[in-house]
């Protein structure tokens, strides 16, 4: 309503004229499912339905039913319309219960391209807009033809840069995003098969990431900023990795299970059990294997760029500062290779089930490119020798690194892991070290802390203990160093405040391209 | 936000003498480590800090909440008991009665373990004794503030601020406040927050 006078008219836009028909067959591949599952209860009766004059009332009614689908969703489609200013996205929608919904583009926390099987053959895709407001706050545009969606995605990300249209402002110091090239040296990690330490990165740029130096005037329309591919994910790790998981595991234990019984018993029906376990299980599989199909990380001046799946493609752009945590994790299979999956914290990628998709940084890192991608996130780790302080933090334990661990007493609460409960605060982040079976360790830049917590148990105050907990956005990552002496803790909580104040006094601004003001 | 209509008038609308810390070390034991030094600050003592405690009406309310709950269900069984004449009815009686007596005891030192603290950035709350908490909320963090009050709570006068920061672990919630004291904590807060509001 009041947005409307603040856009200007030629500014609102529709999506693709295709989206209802592509939206609309999946409701029609239900109804007619829902049918056949009921016909199929009596195939008889249905068949002779089918022989008589039956089969054109069926196809009628699924014609009705595609048509009046086909309608509404027509409906939809032209009362939706969006329009990118300078400062938001309008998205108008709803037929019945209209919604007008405005997303601050300085709020903005990430950006995918996402093309489901269909409509990546149809060339179309969907853009989501995520920003930090809990489940359903995304804007979603779908669907979009595909260059238009890639067009969209730098546009938006170059206003959320702080960036203005070239049309509009002309001012001369205005960085394009396309020529930000030389801010970022990104080393040759995921090719060449040498072990490039994240700490030559660090050393070789130091501003990796922040505002580039040579800012040039802008060319006409916003490019896309340019990407150097820094990791990819071959696909046979992939596969071993998805084999070596507790689904496979059981799987295998629930054959020979089946097996033995089915000799002992002398009778095959307990093999019969098995067939759903095995759907259930490939399922499963097939869900990893799928998501994580050709997975790539690049870095740009916009940020993080990811890309994976088989099926269902996605492109996720994460820009600069906008990850809470990370979280690298080694789960007891995956020891022998030594591999990690890396997943992190991205305020608004929060809810909802394709969550655990998109906060996935690496699916199976192997330890370096771990390293590169905890260095993705975190340029600068904040020590003279970043690539020792990862070595300490994923397989050290004790004192290793410079990490202050758990005292002796917390033998008795953790008998198996207390050595490995640990905590190294650096210049930039708080490093929380955990697990000796499945290895963990979470990273929190000071800016980016909520709220800190402690918390102490009966057994936890007889031996003089606490645990210390960094509350960061809903995600996989929640940090917390468990059994830490309780004079530490009291310490750690009161300079991690100070230092989350005045890192955070310190950051970059939300429009990262800006100079700070 | 709202503010509950104070309905009775306050007795105590101004922050609550904080006297009440000075007996609060008495719920600490004296653990394995007696010679702690003094100078270095307690897991839950930080130095330099002044807790305000909550109102002591809380406990009432809990424990008039207490008795709702678990009254009748005594009351019930205790009749079934002298109706049916069987003897096993007492020992379920028993232990209700036993937890009232438990939940009586417990709840007047849980609210006097209830506290915060305003400081110069950010907001400590405290809460527990056998399992204890402590939150430190920076005030730019804090993404909304709530008041809330049941029509039980407004009964005594009491009303509960729970501040959200982007963080749903951020448990801090200070129940038992008098609805003056909520609504001052409520602007302070907010207006603190402008002051250092910063992104996520």
């Amino acid at each position: 309503m009041s947005d409307d006078d603040r856009v200007p008219a030629q500014a609102w836009r529709r999506v693709h004229p295709v989206t209802p028909a592509l939206k609309g067959w999946k409701t029609l591949v239900a109804v007619v499912a829902i049918v056949g599952y009921q016909a199929a209860d009596d195939v008889r009766s249905a068949a002779d339905l089918l022989g008589g004059r039956g089969w054109l009332i069926a196809l009628g009614v699924v014609v009705l039913v595609a048509l009046v689908g086909w309608g509404y969703a027509a409906l939809a489609w032209r009362h939706m319309r969006f329009a990118v200013t300078d400062e938001a996205v309008h998205l108008h929608s709803g037929v019945l219960f209209r919604t007008q919904r405005q997303a601050r583009l300085d709020r903005l926390q990430a950006v995918d391209v996402v093309q489901p099987l269909l409509a990546r053959l149809l060339g179309l895709a969907e853009l989501r807009l995520e920003v930090a407001g809990g489940s359903g706050s995304a804007v979603q545009l779908a669907y979009l033809r595909e260059p238009d969606a890639q067009r969209l995605r730098s546009e938006l990300l170059a206003l959320a840069a702080g960036l203005r249209r070239p049309s509009a402002a002309g001012a001369p110091g205005s960085a394009a995003p396309g020529t930000a090239g030389p801010g970022i040296a990104v080393p040759a990690v995921a090719g060449s098969g040498t072990t490039t330490l994240p700490g030559a990165p660090v050393d070789a740029a130091p501003h990796a990431g922040e505002h580039p130096a040579g800012a040039v005037p802008a060319p006409a329309a916003f490019e896309e900023a340019p990407e150097q591919e820094v990791y990819a994910l071959p696909m046979p790790r992939l596969i071993g990795a998805s084999v070596r998981s507790g689904t496979v595991v059981g799987l295998v234990l629930l054959v020979i299970g089946g097996v033995v019984a089915a000799v002992v018993a002398r009778d095959v029906s307990p093999l019969a059990v098995l067939l759903p376990a095995f759907l259930g299980f490939g399922g499963a599989l097939w869900g990893r294997v799928n998501a994580g199909a050709s997975f790539r990380a690049a870095l740009s001046p916009d940020g993080i760029r990811l890309r994976h799946g088989l099926t269902e493609q996605r492109a996720q752009t994460v820009p600069p500062g906008r990850v809470q945590a990370v979280r690298l994790l080694q789960p007891v299979l995956w020891r022998g290779p030594d591999w990690w999956r890396v997943e992190i914290n991205v305020a608004g990628y929060s809810q909802g089930q394709e969550a655990s998709r998109a906060t996935v940084l690496h699916p199976v890192a192997t330890r370096d490119e771990a390293a590169t991608a905890l260095w993705l996130v975190l340029p600068d780790l904040g020590v003279e020798d970043p690539r020792a302080l990862v070595e300490a933090a994923l397989s050290g334990r004790d004192e290793d690194g410079g990490f202050t661990p758990a005292p002796r007493a917390a033998r008795w609460v953790d008998p198996i892991g207390w050595r490995r409960h640990g905590v190294r605060v650096t210049r930039t982040a708080l490093l929380a070290r955990s697990g000796r079976v499945v290895r963990q360790v979470s990273v929190v830049p000071h800016e980016r802390t909520q709220s800190l917590g402690l918390e102490q148990g009966p057994v936890q105050r007889r031996l003089g203990l606490a645990s210390f907990v960094v509350h960061s956005t809903p995600g996989p990552v929640a940090p917390r160093v468990n059994h830490l002496d309780g004079r530490v803790a009291a310490a750690l909580l009161d300079e991690q405040a100070e230092r989350a104040r005045t890192a955070r006094a310190a950051a970059r601004p939300e429009q990262w391209m800006r100079e700070r003001v | 936000m709202t503010t509950p209509p104070a309905e009775r008038p306050t007795d105590q609308p101004a922050p609550h003498p904080s006297d009440r810390t000075a007996d609060l070390p008495g719920d600490r034991p004296t653990g394995p480590t007696p010679d702690r030094p003094t100078g270095a600050s307690l897991p839950f003592e930080p130095e330099g800090v002044t807790w305000t405690p909550v109102s002591g009406r809380l406990a009432t309310a809990r424990l008039t909440a207490l008795a709702l709950w678990l009254g009748p269900v005594l009351a019930l069984l205790v009749v079934l008991a002298l109706a049916t004449g069987a003897s096993w009815l007492w020992v379920p009686a028993a232990v209700v009665a036993a937890l009232g007596l438990w939940g009586a005891l417990l709840v007047p030192r849980q609210v006097r373990a209830l506290g915060y603290a305003e400081r110069a950035d950010d907001l400590l709350v405290r809460r527990g004794i056998m399992f204890r908490q402590l939150v430190v909320v920076p005030y730019g963090r804090m993404q909304y503030v709530d008041v809330s009050a049941g029509p039980f709570a407004r009964r005594f006068g009491i009303a509960s601020v729970q501040l959200h920061t982007a963080s749903p672990a951020t448990t801090a919630s200070i129940d038992g406040l008098p609805p003056a004291e909520a609504a001052r904590l409520r602007d302070r807060l907010a207006s603190r927050g402008e002051a250092r509001l910063a992104g996520l």
